[in-house]
C-alpha cells in the first residue's frame, strides 16, 4: 500500500520514539508493525530522514550496529517530540473526520 | 532548529564528508537487505540484485537526499561555476575573444556612466543635500536691474529668461524674513584673482561667500576653520579658506598653512582653513574655486571702481542664493513666501537706479517671478550643457555593447550546436532542461563578469581622457571621476544583464533537442542550415554598425568642415595670454603706459614678429556687446541691434592679419586726446549702414551718443565667438580711448608659438615681477578647444563605429564558416555531381551577401530615422548626407564580402571524395 504524502515523516518519528536506531531498522519496523501492509520504499525513506534532520526534528550519529558494523543512528530531538505530538493529534483528527463521513449512510 | 541549520551548513561546507557518509549509510542499508535475502535462501548474486531492485535508483535517492538539505542552490551554483570555468579554460581562443569584446563594450559604458554619475547624479558632498534649494528667477519681459553678473539663460521651450543672481539687499531680506528656510546663504564667483604668496604672484579662481555659507551647507574644514558670520562683517579682518585642490597644488598640503598671509589683488588675507577634498569648494558641479573669501571683502578686492560702489545697491544683482528647507516644507511654500519679498526688492531697486545708470528704455517693467529648485546636485547651469551630449554618448556605447552581445551570442550559438550531443546525453540521463539552461547561463554570466572586470580597468584608464572634453558653452570639468559604488553597481548590473542577454537565446536553443535523432547520430552532432536566430543576429549587427558608422561619418565631416572654415584671420603662430595689472593696483594712465612698455619688450623678444593686445581673445565665446545707434538712421529693432566692441591696439589688424577693405586702419595717434574713432567689420557695415559707405559716418553705444564715434575704416569679417557661428557685427575701438575690463596679449611668432612662452614670461618679470602671466594659449589651441565637443563625438563614434564594424565582420565570418563546416557533405556531393568551384563560391557568398544587404537596408532605414536627432550637432553637412552614406555602405559591403569570401573559398576547395567519405 502506498503511503500518503507526508505520513512517512510521521511514521518515522513515531518509530524513533521507541529509541535511536538506523534507517534499515526503521523500514523493517514499520513493515512489521503494520503487518506488511505498509512497505516503505527505501527510495523515499532516506530523503525523509535527511529532511527531518535538516528540520531539526531528529539528529544522527554514527554507532556500531549488530556484528559491529558502522551504521548511522537517528534519534528524536526535543523539537521532534513536540512535532510528533502535534502531527499525531492532527492525524487522529483527520482520520476521525474521515471515519465519520464514511459511517454515514 | 539550530541543529537543523548546523546540518545544512555542514552539507554546504563539508561537502565531501557528507557525501561519503551518505554513501556509507546507503551501503549499510543494501548490505542488510542482502543479508535478509540470503537468509531467505537466495543465492548471493540474486540476493544483492533483489536488494538493489527493491531499493530503486541509488543515485536518485542520493540526489533527493541532497535536495532536502537546502542550500542546494548555492551548491549547484558553485558546481556550475567550476564547470563553466573549466569549459572556458578549455577554449582559450573563444574565451579571450569574448572577454575582450565584452571588456570594450562594458568598459565604454562604465566610463561614460562615471561621467553621468559625476555630472548628473551626484549630490553635493554636504549635509542632507536633498534639503537644499536654489533660488533664481525667470521673466518674460525686460530686465529690472541696472547691472548684473551671473548667468542668464533662455528656456528654449517657454522663451523665458532665467537668471541666477539677486541683489545683496534682496539676499538679506530673504534671510531675515523667511519662515520656511532654516538657513539662507549666498555666494558669488570671482573673476581671476592675483594671489601673491611669499613673493610669488599667480592667478587663482575664487568665490565670495556669506558668513553662513559653510554652516548652511554643513561643510566641516579638514584644517583650521571655515568662514563664519563674524568674518563676514565690514570691519572684520580679511580671511580666506582654501579648497583642498589649491592647498595641494599651491601649498603642497602644508599643515602649517593656517595663519599664513596671502595677498589677494593687493589686499592681505589671513588663511584660516581648508575644505575637504570631496567638496570642490563651490556649488557648481565641476567648478572649483581655489579661494573662498567673505562676501564683505568683495568690494575691497574688486578692481572695478563702479562694481565696488554698487555692491550693496538693490539694482545691482550679483549674488546667488541657496537655502535649506525646514523639515516638512516644500519648495513651493518657499516660493510662495519669498516671491513677494523678491519682487518688492526688485521694484525698489528699479526705482532707485541713478539717472546715469538708467538704460535708454527706462520705464515701468514686468516683475520677474521667483523660482525655487532643488539645489542638492549643485547648480544646474553646467549640468544642462552636459545632459544632451551625455545622453547621446550613452546611446552610442549602449549600441556598441549590444553588438558585442550579439557577437558573443552568435559564438555561443555555434558552440552550443557543437555541444548538442553532450547536452542530449545529459538530458537523457535525467537532467532537467531548466537545470541545463541555468548551467549555460552561469557560464555566460561568468564570461560577462570577466569582461566587466577587464572593462572596469579600461574605464579606469579612459575616464581621464573623458575629462578633457568640454561641451561648448561650459567650462572645463574640474572634477575627478570617482569609481564609486554607483558606478560599480552599474557595471555589475550591466555584466549580469549582458550575460543573460547573450546567453539566454543560445541556452534555450541548445537545450531544445530532439533526443533520439541526436543520440543516434555520430559524434559530429546535428546538422542543418544556420538557425534563423543566428542569421538575425548578423543582420542586426550589420544594421547597428551601419548606424554607428553613419554617425561617425557625419561627425567626422562636421569636424573637417569646422576645421576648414575660413576664420578671416590667421590663427597660426599666434600666442595669446593675459596680464591683469589692475589686480596689482595699476590705475588709469599707468595701465596704458605699462601695456606699451610690454609690447615694446615683446617685440624685442627673438622669435616674436609683432605684438598687440585686445580686450578679448577671438573664438573664446566671450566679448563685450550692446546696442549701437547710427547718426541719421533709424535704430534697429532691439532683437537685431547688437554690436561686439573689440577694444584693441592700433596694430591689431596687422598682427591678426585681418585685411582692411576701405578707409584707414587705427593709428597710434588715435589716443585718449584724439577724436573717438572705430574700424568696423563688413557685417556691421552691411547691417548698420545698408548699402551706404560707412567711412566718415558716426555712431555710438547709446541713443543719445550716436554722434560720438567716427567710422574710419572697414575690415573683412573674422570669426568672433566660435568657428560655427557667422561673424557678428564688430566695432574695433582703440583701447586708448576706452578702458579695458581685461587684457589679452597676442604675439605673432616666427615659429612654434609655444617655444616663446618662457621668454615672454621672462620679459614680463623684467617689467614687474609681481604680474603673473596667465591663460597662456595658442590661437590654434583655442580654436581646437572650441571644437572639443565635435572632436569628442567624431572620435567616439569613429572608434566605436570601427569597433562595431570589426565585431560585425567577425560575426559574419563566424556564421559563414560555421555554415560551410555544417554543409561540407552537401557541398562535396554537389561538386561530385559536377558543380564548379565558382558555383560553390558564388552560392556561399550569395548567402552572406543577402544577410549583409538586409542588414544594410535596416541600418539605412534606422539611420535616416535617427540622424535627425543629431542635426543640431552637425555643421556644413546634412543629416542625410548622401556621400557619407554611400561611403559607409560601400565600406560595410566590402568588409562583409571579405568576411564571406574566406569561408566561401574554403568551401570551394573542398575535395568531394574526402567530403563524402567524411560521413
Amino acid at each position: 500500500m502506498d503511503l500518503l504524502q507526508g505520513t512517512l515523516d510521521l511514521l518515522v518519528l513515531k518509530t524513533l520514539q521507541a529509541g535511536p536506531t538506523h534507517g534499515w531498522d526503521i523500514a523493517q519496523r514499520i513493515q512489521q508493525v503494520s503487518r506488511d501492509v505498509l512497505k516503505v520504499g527505501q527510495g523515499s525513506l532516506y530523503p525523509s530522514l535527511h529532511r527531518l534532520e535538516a528540520q531539526g526534528w531528529i539528529s544522527s550519529e554514527w554507532g556500531a550496529s549488530d556484528n559491529n558494523r558502522r551504521a548511522k543512528f537517528y534519534k528524536l530531538t526535543a523539537a521532534g517530540r513536540k512535532q510528533l505530538a502535534a502531527e499525531t493529534e492532527s492525524w487522529q483528527r483527520f482520520t476521525g473526520a474521515v471515519e465519520l463521513i464514511l459511517k454515514t449512510n | 532548529m539550530l541543529s537543523g541549520l548546523r546540518v545544512r551548513l555542514r552539507a554546504l561546507f563539508r561537502k565531501a564528508e557528507v557525501e561519503r557518509e551518505l554513501d556509507e549509510e546507503l551501503r549499510f542499508h543494501l548490505e542488510k537487505e542482502t543479508e535478509q535475502n540470503l537468509a531467505r535462501g537466495m543465492s548471493p548474486e540474486e540476493a544483492r540484485r533483489a536488494a538493489l531492485v527493491s531499493f530503486g535508483g541509488v543515485e536518485r535517492v542520493k540526489e533527493e537526499s541532497r535536495d532536502v538539505r537546502g542550500f542546494r542552490f548555492f551548491e549547484e551554483l558553485w558546481q556550475d561555476l567550476r564547470f563553466g570555468a573549466r569549459m572556458l579554460l578549455k577554449k582559450p581562443g573563444f574565451t579571450s575573444t569574448a572577454v575582450l569584446t565584452l571588456a570594450l563594450g562594458i568598459g565604454a559604458n562604465t566610463a561614460i556612466f562615471s561621467l553621468v554619475n559625476e555630472v548628473l547624479l551626484k549630490m553635493l558632498p554636504v549635509r542632507h543635500p536633498e534639503q537644499l534649494v536654489l533660488l533664481d528667477w525667470s521673466t518674460g519681459g525686460q530686465f529690472i536691474f541696472a547691472s548684473m553678473s551671473g548667468s542668464i539663460t533662455q528656456d528654449p521651450e517657454t522663451g523665458l529668461h532665467i537668471g541666477s543672481s539677486f541683489s545683496y539687499p534682496a539676499f538679506e531680506q530673504f534671510r531675515s524674513q523667511t519662515q520656511t528656510l532654516s538657513d539662507v546663504f549666498a555666494f558669488a564667483p570671482l573673476p581671476q584673482l592675483n594671489v601673491n604668496e611669499g613673493g610669488q604672484a599667480e592667478i587663482a579662481s575664487g568665490q565670495l561667500v556669506s558668513g553662513d555659507f559653510y554652516t548652511g551647507l554643513g561643510v566641516q574644514p579638514v584644517v583650521g576653520r571655515v568662514i563664519g558670520p563674524d568674518d563676514d562683517r565690514e570691519a572684520a579682518d580679511p580671511v580666506a579658506v582654501l579648497s583642498y585642490h589649491y592647498w595641494r597644488s599651491r601649498f603642497g598640503l602644508d599643515p602649517d598653512v593656517v595663519g599664513k598671509i596671502i595677498s589677494v589683488n593687493g589686499v592681505p588675507f589671513n588663511i584660516i582653513g581648508v575644505t575637504p577634498a570631496q567638496f570642490y569648494g563651490g556649488l557648481e558641479v565641476g567648478s572649483s574655486p581655489d579661494l573662498s573669501l567673505p562676501m564683505m571683502t568683495g568690494p575691497r578686492i574688486n578692481p572695478s571702481p563702479t562694481r565696488r560702489s554698487e555692491a550693496k545697491e538693490s539694482w545691482s544683482w550679483w549674488v546667488q542664493v541657496m537655502g535649506r528647507l525646514k523639515p516638512g516644507v516644500s519648495a513651493e511654500a518657499v516660493r510662495a513666501e519669498l516671491e513677494g519679498v523678491f519682487q518688492q526688492s526688485a521694484l525698489e531697486g528699479w526705482q532707485a537706479v541713478p539717472p546715469a545708470r538708467r538704460p535708454p528704455d527706462y520705464g515701468p517693467r514686468e516683475l520677474p517671478g521667483l523660482r525655487v529648485t532643488s539645489g542638492g546636485r549643485g547648480l544646474a547651469y553646467l549640468r544642462e550643457g552636459y545632459e544632451r551630449p551625455l545622453r547621446l554618448m550613452l546611446i552610442v556605447v549602449g549600441l556598441v555593447l549590444l553588438i558585442a552581445c550579439a557577437n558573443i551570442a552568435n559564438l555561443l550559438l555555434t558552440r552550443a550546436s557543437a555541444r548538442r550531443q553532450e547536452i542530449a546525453v545529459r538530458l537523457a540521463l535525467g537532467a532537467s532542461r531548466l537545470r541545463l539552461i541555468r548551467q549555460l547561463l552561469t557560464e555566460s554570466v561568468l564570461l560577462a563578469v570577466m569582461g566587466a572586470a577587464l572593462g572596469w580597468l579600461l574605464a579606469w584608464w579612459a575616464k581621464d581622457l573623458l575629462l578633457m572634453w568640454r561641451p561648448s558653452g561650459s567650462g572645463q570639468l574640474q572634477a575627478h571621476l570617482e569609481m564609486d559604488w554607483r558606478v560599480f553597481a552599474f557595471t555589475a548590473a550591466v555584466a549580469l544583464l549582458t550575460g543573460i542577454l547573450f546567453g539566454l537565446a543560445p541556452a534555450l536553443s541548445a537545450t531544445r533537442v530532439e533526443l533520439t535523432p541526436v543520440l543516434k547520430e555520430n559524434a559530429r552532432g546535428a546538422r542543418g542550415s544556420l538557425s534563423r536566430f543566428g542569421k538575425s543576429l548578423v543582420v542586426a549587427q550589420v544594421a547597428v554598425s551601419l548606424l554607428l558608422l553613419a554617425g561617425a561619418g557625419l561627425f567626422i565631416r562636421t569636424l573637417y568642415n569646422l576645421h576648414s572654415v575660413e576664420l578671416g584671420f590667421n590663427p597660426e603662430n599666434l600666442l595669446l595670454f593675459k596680464i591683469d595689472p589692475r589686480l596689482k593696483g595699476y590705475k588709469g594712465e599707468e595701465v596704458g603706459r605699462l601695456y606699451e612698455q610690454m609690447i615694446e619688450r615683446f617685440e624685442a623678444v627673438p622669435g616674436v614678429r609683432s605684438a598687440t593686445l585686445s580686450e578679448y581673445a577671438l573664438l573664446t565665446n566671450s566679448g563685450r556687446m550692446g546696442p549701437a545707434y547710427v547718426e541719421g538712421r533709424a535704430p534697429l529693432s532691439p532683437a537685431e541691434n547688437n554690436v561686439y566692441q573689440q577694444r584693441a591696439r592700433w596694430n591689431y589688424f596687422e598682427v591678426m592679419e585681418i585685411p582692411l577693405l576701405a578707409g584707414r586702419g587705427l593709428t597710434p595717434q588715435d589716443d585718449g586726446r584724439a577724436p573717438k574713432v572705430a574700424v568696423i567689420n563688413q557685417t556691421m557695415a552691411r547691417v548698420y549702414f545698408g548699402g551706404e559707405n560707412p567711412v566718415g559716418r558716426r555712431f555710438g553705444f547709446g541713443p543719445e551718443k550716436s554722434g560720438e564715434i567716427e567710422v574710419v575704416g572697414v575690415v573683412r569679417d573674422a570669426k568672433y565667438q566660435e568657428p560655427r557661428q557667422e561673424s557678428p557685427s564688430v566695432a574695433y575701438i582703440p583701447y586708448t580711448q576706452e578702458s579695458l575690463g581685461q587684457t589679452t596679449f597676442a604675439l605673432r611668432t616666427a615659429g612654434d608659438p609655444r617655444q616663446s612662452v618662457e621668454v615672454v614670461r621672462e620679459a614680463v618679470r623684467e617689467v614687474d615681477k609681481d604680474l603673473p602671466v596667465f591663460a597662456v594659449k595658442t590661437q590654434v589651441e583655442l580654436a581646437d578647444e572650441a571644437l572639443g565637443q565635435e572632436r569628442l563625438f567624431a572620435w567616439l563614434t569613429g572608434v566605436f563605429g570601427l569597433l562595431a564594424l570589426l565585431l560585425a565582420s567577425i560575426g559574419l565570418y563566424g556564421v559563414m564558416s560555421y555554415a560551410v563546416a555544417e554543409r561540407t557533405h552537401e557541398i562535396g556531393l554537389r561538386m561530385a555531381l559536377g558543380a564548379s568551384q565558382g558555383h560553390i563560391l558564388r552560392k556561399v557568398i550569395g548567402q552572406g551577401t543577402l544577410l549583409t544587404i538586409i542588414g544594410i537596408a535596416i541600418g539605412l532605414a534606422a539611420s535616416l530615422a535617427l540622424t535627425r536627432f543629431i542635426t543640431s550637432y552637425l555643421f556644413g553637412v546634412s543629416a542625410m548626407d548622401p556621400p557619407t552614406f554611400v561611403a559607409i555602405v560601400g565600406l560595410l559591403a566590402v568588409i562583409a564580402l571579405v568576411a564571406c569570401y574566406l569561408p566561401a573559398r574554403r568551401a570551394s576547395k573542398i575535395d568531394p571524395m574526402t567530403a563524402l567519405r567524411y560521413e
